[in-house]
């Protein structure tokens, strides 16, 4: 199974840039996803790598053959020999399941007897044997996504690319179905790329992700670093929920820095590699928030804050509450409830992450008003 | 992988599809521009460039009172069709008259129907001297206010069939209305009649000036209706005055000069209505039952409404059709005498035993039939080049199916006619029914790609790419999947191009021989003399064949009627 090398892709489109510059590597047999929110320029990458759209420039490489290199090589998507299953599907309504399997293998010419028995087994794999004669209005969504699945793997490919191929089922559905090709993948061993904006789908079905944005990469890295150790703000906020605030960084000697966050008396001292001082945000996780209740055994530390609860709900298998620090609001999950009007809380230093750099607009709520309430000299 | 050798990449034969279809479809008009600036005909050696043929043509008062007669038929034409046609939208789309189904078939039926036969109807019942002005000023104290042999005679006569496309061009905006517009109207104070007045009618104002314009332009370019109705009054209009100097006096360079001036103007105001009214205006179609259309209700006055349609479409759908049939079946026509005690069926036998009338529908049947058939696939064929390729001019071949709806009829002919001339010396294209089904398969093409565009742009362009990441090429692609699932709109476009190119005249005019005769044509030429019992015969068939296909097609295809 060959690696996938992908060197400073860059594609425009007459209105906008899809993708900047874009370079990857996928290692061989592994799952990679591409998350991003819309337009990132995911499905654009996705598209490049199977030969049905043309970069402006750069180069595609399976392994070591070269498919795609601006203006001097670019070999025909059917020439590619990649698997991919559309979000749509795209299965053929005029063919039956079986008819739409055998479509690859009978355009290489494969020996009747020999289709057949391909057909018998892809359609094994993925649990429809028993549909092969049935045609696509005949079968569900998830039926149908699945012979898709099976006719990308019909002639083995050498890459499986696959564009939110869950979108379209509900969730319950989603969820087997992601357990399901993962097992799959592992089976059969095939480098997979996969494009989604869910990042739940990111974080359990991938080996290693790209959070994308904007036709460029952000961070690329297992879920585990993407998620407990994002490189930047957007990354933060896209992947799972983050309370985002503004701190001032009084101190910073390269293992640690001295934090002063607006809201919290005490400074907090942080595990940080960056040197620089001055305005930066930071980020915590709500579920990595410190829940102090009354009755316990320890008391709260010094460093924690009391505030009324602004907001609550339940969602079955976890309680949210909202608080604030100094102006920000902050989101809080515990699986037990907390019953009083006020919660005590304390963000333990591990947990905290710092970015000296300005978030998008939409990433931090209130940022003008933060702006404002701070005061100006901060000892 | 093994690579199969192909006699020609994707790429180079989109090159080859493209330049064929562009000589075919546009490259004609090069040798009319020629004609009309050389001083002999283009088969004879010699000659010489000219501007004599312009001048004679800007010189002589005859072709300018054409123009001047053309220009007032036009706006007549259209100023009526235009009011009629919004009045149906409005009344048959929007109200609860009783009868709004009936009198929408009625409306609509002068587009299913041979356009000459119409006015074979008309010219036998209305005109001074027809069946139904002689019964009712005999009969009744009534008598017909206009005369047919006039130009406000012969607007009228073009209201009927340009009123249905008005009609359908503003019923497809109607419809698409949303109603939520009006019930805004509604709650701020305004009755049902206002608000309808108010929002939705300003609202029709682009398919109105889109239906302007292209009716303005056919008026300017219609030759069946001027010659019949105009020819005995000495009435010219431009296609009536080029097709009188061709065929009688053979002043070709004259001809081909006009044919130029018609084609800039024609083809300007077309270009015209695309600026200002883009893409999706050329494929309206009509569409199946609307949802959340509000009705205006009426009152005592929807009878009066739907009497006066019932009305008017008696006596300019019904009655013309009906004295069609008349004439057809009876020796005399004349109210003096009961037509019950003239039945007869010779006119028809007369028609079956003249060898012109069977050869004009025996070749109109095989043009129609091969003719549609090759049309339909060349047009499946350039259409996923244009749409569902990376083709670079793929743009230009969009534009290029379009292109032969902007050109008069007339024009397309004489293209064909002078390119024949110059490229086949030995005439053997002319001389079989390749030249004319050539020139009316390029008149049609606009007419069958609209139909079968749409339906191409439905299939998702994922079932392609699937097709060519399971290894299959760009044509194998397109055969083994698109074709496949176009297959029923390739069968509408065919029976809406077999019934065009049954019917078709003008493009023959300049191209027809002794030889190769056509229903159109002949029927043309013979009610240009007189509308006697064969015409109306000829006629009769005429309607039959059309009715059945259109019938059949509808039924097994549910192909609609288009403006």
């Amino acid at each position: 199974m060959p690696s996938l090398h992908l060197t400073n892709l860059t594609k425009r489109f007459s209105r906008h840039t899809a993708l900047h510059e874009l370079s990857l590597t996928v290692q061989d047999g592994e799952i990679f996803t591409l998350l991003g929110p819309s337009g990132c320029g995911k499905s654009t990458t996705l598209w490049s790598i199977a030969g049905l759209h043309q970069p402006d420039s750069g180069s595609i490489a399976f392994g070591d053959r070269v498919v795609f290199e601006h203006g001097r090589v670019n070999v025909e998507p059917e020439h590619r020999n990649c698997g991919v299953v559309f979000q749509s599907y795209a299965i053929w309504p005029h063919m039956s399941v079986a008819a739409n399997v055998a479509y690859p293998l009978k355009l290489r010419k494969m020996a009747k007897a020999q289709r057949e028995r391909r057909v018998r087994e892809v359609l094994d794999l993925v649990e429809l044997a028993d549909h092969a004669r049935a045609y696509p209005h005949q079968l569900s969504g998830g039926q149908q996504q699945r012979v898709a699945l099976a006719r990308a793997l019909a002639h083995p490919p050498d890459m499986l690319l696959l564009d939110e191929p869950f979108s379209n089922l509900d969730a319950k559905l989603r969820d087997r179905s992601r357990q399901w090709l993962k097992a799959l993948q592992a089976q059969v061993g095939v480098t997979t790329v996969f494009v989604t904006h869910d990042q739940d789908e990111a974080l359990s079905v991938s080996d290693r992700i790209a959070v994308m944005s904007q036709g460029r990469v952000h961070q690329v890295g297992t879920p585990n670093e993407i998620y407990e150790h994002p490189a930047d703000l957007f990354v933060a906020d896209f992947v799972g929920t983050a309370n985002i605030l503004t701190a001032i960084v009084t101190e910073a000697d390269g293992s640690h820095a001295l934090l002063r966050i607006d809201g919290l008396d005490q400074p907090l001292r942080v595990p940080h590699t960056d040197k620089r001082l001055g305005t930066a945000r930071i980020c915590i996780r709500p579920e990595n928030i410190d829940i102090h209740r009354s009755g316990s055994a320890v008391g709260p530390p010094p460093d924690a804050l009391t505030g009324t609860v602004e907001n609550r709900a339940y969602l079955g298998d976890h309680y949210r509450y909202t608080v604030r620090i100094g102006a920000s609001p902050v989101t809080v999950t515990t699986t037990r409830p907390v019953d009083d009007g006020e919660l005590t809380i304390s963000l333990p230093p591990a947990d905290i992450r710092v970015f000296h750099e300005e978030p998008a607009s939409d990433v931090l709520e209130e940022a003008p008003s933060n702006e404002e309430n701070q005061h100006a000299s901060v000892h | 992988m093994k690579h199969r050798r192909r006699l020609l990449s994707t790429n180079a034969s989109h090159y080859l599809l493209w330049a064929l279809a562009l000589l075919v479809i546009v490259g004609p008009l090069a040798p009319v521009a020629a004609a009309s600036l050389w001083s002999t005909p283009l088969y004879d050696s010699g000659g010489h460039f000219t501007w004599d043929n312009f001048h004679a043509l800007f010189t002589d008062g005859g072709w300018w009172t054409a123009v001047g007669n053309s220009i007032l038929f036009a706006a007549l034409n259209t100023a009526a069709s235009i009011v009629v046609g919004v009045a149906c939208a409005v009344f048959l789309t929007r109200t609860d008259i009783p009868g709004r189904r009936i009198l929408t078939t009625l409306l609509l039926l002068p587009i299913a129907l041979p356009g000459l036969v119409l006015i074979v109807g008309w010219a036998a019942m209305w005109t001074p001297a027809g069946f139904a002005s002689s019964w009712l000023e005999t009969n009744t104290f009534l008598s017909m206010p206009v005369d047919l042999y006039s130009i406000p005679g012969m607007a009228m006569v073009g209201m009927t069939v340009a009123s249905p496309t008005v009609f359908l061009l503003c019923r497809g905006t109607m419809l698409s209305i949303d109603p939520a517009l009006e019930d805004a109207a509604r709650t701020l104070g305004a009755g049902p009649l206002r608000s309808l007045l108010s929002v939705s009618l300003p609202l029709l104002r682009p398919a109105i000036t889109n239906a302007a314009l292209l009716v303005f332009a056919l008026s300017m370019e219609v030759l069946g209706l001027p010659l019949i109705l105009g020819y005995s009054s000495k009435i010219n209009l431009i296609s009536t005055y080029l097709y009188d100097h061709w065929t009688n006096d053979a002043q070709q360079g004259l001809v081909s000069a006009g044919a130029v001036f018609l084609l800039v103007a024609v083809a300007g105001l077309l270009v015209l209505r695309n600026r200002l009214v883009g893409d999706t205006a050329r494929f309206t179609t009509t569409t199946g039952k609307p949802t959340g259309v509000r009705v205006l209700k009426l009152g005592w006055v929807r009878w009066l409404v739907s009497g006066g349609l019932a009305l008017f479409l008696t006596v300019s759908v019904v009655v013309p059709l009906a004295g069609v049939v008349l004439a057809a079946f009876t020796s005399i026509l004349s109210p003096f005498i009961s037509p019950w005690s003239v039945l007869t069926l010779d006119n028809f036998s007369a028609v079956f035993d003249n060898a012109l009338y069977t050869s004009s529908i025996v070749n109109s049947l095989l043009i129609a039939g091969v003719g549609g058939a090759l049309t339909t696939l060349v047009i499946a064929v350039l259409s996923v080049i244009a749409h569902r390729s990376r083709f670079r001019f793929r743009g230009s071949l969009q534009q290029g199916m379009l292109w032969p709806r902007m050109m008069p009829a007339l024009v397309t002919g004489m293209a064909f006619f002078w390119s024949f001339a110059l490229l086949d010396k030995s005439g053997a294209i002319r001389s079989s029914l390749w030249g004319i089904g050539i020139a009316f398969a390029v008149r049609s093409l606009a007419l069958g790609y609209s139909a079968f565009y749409p339906a191409l742009a439905a299939i998702g362009a994922d079932l392609d790419h699937a097709a060519r990441t399971s290894g299959a090429s760009w044509w194998t692609a397109m055969r083994t999947v698109v074709f496949r699932l176009v297959a029923p709109a390739m069968g509408a476009s065919f029976v809406l191009l077999f019934v065009a190119m049954l019917n078709d005249a003008e493009p023959a005019v300049f191209l027809v021989t002794d030889k190769t005769p056509v229903l159109g044509l002949t029927m043309l030429q013979l009610a240009a003399t007189s509308i006697g019992g064969s015409v109306a015969a000829l006629g009769v068939i005429q309607m039959v064949i059309t009715l059945v296909v259109l019938g059949a097609g509808r039924a097994l295809l549910g192909v609609r009627p288009r403006a």
